[in-house]
Formats: C-alpha cells, structure tokens, sequence
C-alpha cells in the first residue's frame, strides 16, 4: 500500500510477472501505474505491505536491486541535456560499477543498438521524443536487467516511434527480461503483451490475459453518415426499422450533418447492418470505428466501484 | 577470523568501488561547465574586475588602519586579496554545493542516478566533488595572478599552511551547502537564505575591513566566526609568513566547526531525502 497523505494511492495491489513476459500496466491517469512503478524501481517506499523483484526486497537491499531493474521513466527530463547521449550513457555505466573503457564500449554497442550511433556524440537537448526514449531503452540495458519498468514510453510518440520502441522491449522480453509496460493507451495491448493487469484508483480491476481482458468489451459502435433524399426526422425509425434487428441507431449533433451512431447487437456484424440499410435504399457515404472494442474494455473496468458489468 | 577477513575485504571493495565512481562525476559535470563556455569565462573577468576596483578603493585607505602579521604591515590590496578569494570561495562553494542536488532534481536526472546502484554518501559527494577541487584552484590561481598583475607581496613558504587552512574550511562551507541542499529538496525553494548567510558570514569575518573597525561585541564574537578563523589563518602565511605555529591554533578552532557543520549537513540532508521517498515526491518540482 502507498499513502500521499491521506489519498491512498495504491490499496491491495498484487502483481506477479514472470520471465520473458510483457505485462500491461493499464489505467487511467492517477491510477496509480507510476506509483507501482517508483515502488519497484525503489525510488518510493510502501507504507506497507512488501515486494520481492527475483527474491529481493527493495528497501532491504536497494543497491543489489538496482543492478536487476531497468526503468525507462515517463518524459523526457532524465539525461543531462548538456551532454551527448554516448556521455550520458558512459555516465549511468560508469555509476553502474563499469570502468571507462567498458563503459564506452557498452555505450557505443547500445546506441547503434536502438538505432542512435550516428546521433551518439550529439547533445541530448538536439534530441526529439522519440530519440531521448530510444535513449532511455538503451539506458536501461546497460545492465542486461531482469526486470524492466517501461513508465508511458510511447505517449508523446508518433506511430513509427512508438513501435521501434515496443520493438526493442520486445526483444529485451526476449532475453528473458520481465517487462511491465506501464500505459493508458489501450490499442497497444493487442499483439504486444502476454497479460494485462488493470489499475483503478490504486486497486487491481483486472488481471489476465489479453483475450480474457477482450472478452469484457460492449457492443461495437460506429459513427455513420447516411443519405437517402428524406427528411432527417423521418430518417430515424426508418433506419431501425431497416437494420432489423442488427443493431440500435441514434442520431447524432448537426441533424444536417446526417450523423448517426449505430450501436451492434451482440454477435451481429458491421457488414450485416449496411447491407441490410443498402438494401432499404441508404447510402451508407461514411463509417468509422467510435471506440475500440479494447478502449470499450478499459472503459468498462474504471467505471465507478460497482457498476463493473459481470 | 577469515569471515571478518572476508567482510572487511567485501567493505573495502564496496568502498573502492564508491570511489572510483567520482572521476565520473568530475568529468560530466566539467563537460558541462566547458558547454556553458560564455559562463566560465565571464566568472573569471567578474573576478578580475572586482579585483581592479578594490586597488583603486585601497590607494584611500590608510595603511595604519590595517593589522600586521608577523611584524608585516599588510597593504589594504593584500589584506582584501585573500578575503575577496576566500569571499568568493564561500559564496560560488555554497551555491554550487546546495544548488547541485536542487538542479539535479529540476532536470530529473537526480532520480535516474538513483537507480544505478551508487550510495546516497557517493551521489551527495560526486555532485559537489567538481567544484569542491575546481573553487579552490580557481581561488589559488586568482591569489596568484593579481599577486602577479599589483606587485603584491606573499610569502612562497605561506602557501602550504594556506592551503591547509582552506582545506579545513571546506567541511564547513559544505556542511552548509548540504543543509541547505536538503532544505531546497524538502520546500523546493530556501536558497534565498543562502545569499544572506554568506553576506553575514562575510561582514562579519573581516574579509574587507579589518574587525576592529566593528563594534567591539560583534568583533569579539566575530573573532569565533569560522570564515574569520580561515582567513586569519591564510594572511597570517601568506602576508605575515608566520608558518604552521602560528596557523595551528586557529586550525584547531576551526577544524570541530567544520566536522559538525558537515555531519550536521549530512544528517539534515539525508532526513530530507528519506522524507521525499516516503513521501513519493522525490522527482517533483
């Protein structure tokens, strides 16, 4: 348990991960992921309660720890921006117990590891996102660590960014490393990571694997555009009427904008319910996804405290 | 027996490990200072110039009014020389020394030396250990030069039983530096009182003007002040070549002072920092 005065960040939280695997720390903001993270990583002491990282515990033996945990932090502020990242690096190796010339050594290996070595001799502070991150990846694996705590890694990152990233966890998962991926965006949980545990308000809403996590998702929905020549008033209860079941139909905003929300009926497919409205004389001009099946899924377990479907 | 052997070797090694991580710091914290090249260089003409202004202040003061070591009556420019060094020691030495940890924390690098597995005595001193060898250089090489450029008169043989006195000063200046440095982390401000200190400490340790020109109280408090104790002990080498007998016994005031400054120092620094990881806000600023 870890207490901010009297908020209790983190209440009861069990979370085991074994070797090799990925596990997504999932939750929304003030759920309590960094906190979890910071306690791990030994940077915060629990109020109470106890954790073991490969049978150590943290604030009995911080130094031995930190020779097995990696942590790539949330943002960008922890390098000395005055310096290169090949010295940056040099630096954390030499503190890590290396000599210089190992240090260098490491540090040359790693930055052409995750794609830096023509950069390595450039000041940080000339880095973008996505090179300070890939820096940090190559930070943590100075140490070759057996746990490594990943804190919102691809948030501020463009999509080719974002996966190199998860791409070189991948591969450190794949040395063995036990990986806990910290993140509120939920579409990266898919084809990633092995198991999911959810946080909500310090408590553990979920924890499985990513198809059971799936299984708890709502119906789908979709925005709509949609045209036949009529009237929009007129348009609603023909359109129910033509989806015959596969689904329900809202209008939504602008009734000039010809916008409706169709919400699928369990089991009932997104191909289905325009043909079935193509074959009742609508012109379907537009549809796009309103929320993932996996956003509907997170959503679900942070609702407020009982209102959790079963 | 070999068990105790085998601890001590273990304690040595941890202990030469520690050790052999400060070159590390010495060198990031000089590439930084060298990025920052307008800064270093400008430190130097401030210095200079302050130098050039109390030369022409000193062709007003009457010599009489100066104190003599060692049967030397000093002129006012080699009376001030050593406070305006050592003035300036303690002022660049404190700031830098709180402000190492405050700076660390604000960049958000102080969490990532954290989790290397370096001791917390190590991170305190490798964040100070740059500017604790470099302030005393430059302090040296200013004495130096403006002996050179004013034709000032110092004893050769002075210069060893200086450098002791600085060195026993050190403990103190960091002391003060650490508290404070433990202050910042705890209320995220607090290095206004830094400027404050070191003018009291300044005024009052005869660094411009000699102590007798104060009322006779504050002068004979003054007297105890452990700037007061460094400087007399360096114009006594330097301008009165007075050697170790005469430098000993101020030593021997000053050398408890600064042992309790640094351990009190430590003490307020590490609360601080237990506070700020039981509390989980380490890295906020």
């Amino acid at each position: 348990m870890h207490r901010f005065e009297a908020k209790v960040a983190l209440d009861g939280v069990s979370l085991a991960v074994e070797a090799g695997e990925i596990r997504a720390l999932l939750g929304p903001n003030g759920a309590g992921k960094t906190t979890l993270l910071r306690i791990l990583a030994g940077l915060v002491f629990p109020t109470a309660g106890h954790i073991r990282i490969g049978g150590l515990d943290p604030s009995a033996n911080p130094l031995a720890l930190r020779r097995r945990v990696g942590l790539i932090p949330a943002g960008d502020r922890s390098f000395y921006l005055r310096l290169s990242g090949f010295e940056n690096l040099v630096f954390f190796g030499r503190l890590h117990g290396m000599r210089r010339k190992r240090a260098a050594a490491r540090a040359g290996e790693l930055l052409a590891r995750v794609g830096l070595a023509e950069a390595g001799h450039r000041r940080v502070n000339a880095y973008s996102h996505g090179m300070q991150k890939r820096l940090s990846v190559a930070r943590a694996l100075l140490i070759d660590p057996a746990v490594l705590l990943v804190d919102e890694a691809t948030h501020d990152l463009d999509p080719e960014g974002a996966r190199r990233v998860r791409t070189l966890v991948q591969e450190i998962a794949g040395t063995g490393a036990a990986v806990i991926w910290a993140t509120q965006r939920v579409e990266e949980v898919r084809g990633f990571v092995d198991g999911v545990t959810l946080l909500h308000e310090g408590r553990v809403r979920f924890a499985g694997s990513v198809a059971d996590f799936l299984a708890h998702s709502v119906p789908q929905r979709y925005l709509l555009r949609v045209r036949n020549g009529r009237v929009r008033r007129e348009l609603k209860p023909a359109l129910q009427q033509a989806l015959a079941g596969l689904g329900a139909i809202e209008a939504v905003g602008d009734p000039k904008a010809e916008s409706y929300l169709l919400a699928l009926a369990e089991g009932a497919v997104l191909g289905d319910a325009i043909a079935s409205l193509s074959r009742a004389d609508f012109k379907v001009i537009a549809c796009r996804e309103e929320r993932s099946e996996i956003e509907d899924a997170f959503l679900e377990f942070t609702k407020p405290s009982g209102e959790i479907s079963p | 027996m070999s068990a105790v052997a085998a601890t001590e070797s273990s304690r040595f090694s941890v202990v030469a490990g520690e050790i052999a991580k400060l070159p590390a710091f010495i060198r990031r914290d000089f590439l930084v200072a060298w990025s920052y090249r307008a800064s270093f260089f400008s430190d130097w003409f401030g210095l200079l110039f302050g130098a050039l202004m109390f030369y022409f202040v000193g062709r007003m003061v009457d010599p009489s009014a100066l104190p003599s070591y060692g049967g030397t009556r000093a002129g006012y420019m080699e009376f001030v020389s050593i406070g305006v060094a050592l003035g300036a020691f303690i002022a660049l030495a404190l700031r830098r020394v709180a402000a190492a940890v405050r700076g660390e924390q604000l960049m958000g690098t102080l969490e990532s030396v954290l989790l290397t597995p370096t001791s917390p005595a190590t991170i305190q001193i490798g964040s100070v250990v740059y500017d604790l060898l470099y302030i005393p250089i430059r302090t040296g090489l200013f004495l130096l030069f403006i002996g050179i450029a004013f034709g000032l008169h110092f004893e050769v043989g002075g210069v060893l039983p200086a450098t002791l006195a600085l060195l026993v000063f050190i403990p103190f200046v960091w002391g003060l530096g650490v508290a404070s440095a433990g202050a910042t982390l705890t209320f995220r401000g607090g290095s206004a009182g830094i400027g404050a200190g070191v003018t009291l400490l300044t005024i009052g340790s005869g660094a411009f003007f000699p102590l007798q020109l104060l009322p006779s109280w504050i002068a004979t408090v003054a007297e105890y002040n452990p700037m007061t104790l460094a400087l007399e002990g360096m114009r006594r080498a330097i301008i009165g070549g007075e050697g170790w007998s005469a430098v000993a016994p101020k030593l021997m005031l000053l050398a408890p002072m600064s042992a309790a400054s640094l351990a009190g120092g430590i003490l307020v620094f590490r609360l601080a920092m237990r506070r700020e990881r039981r509390r989980g806000t380490l890295g906020m600023y």
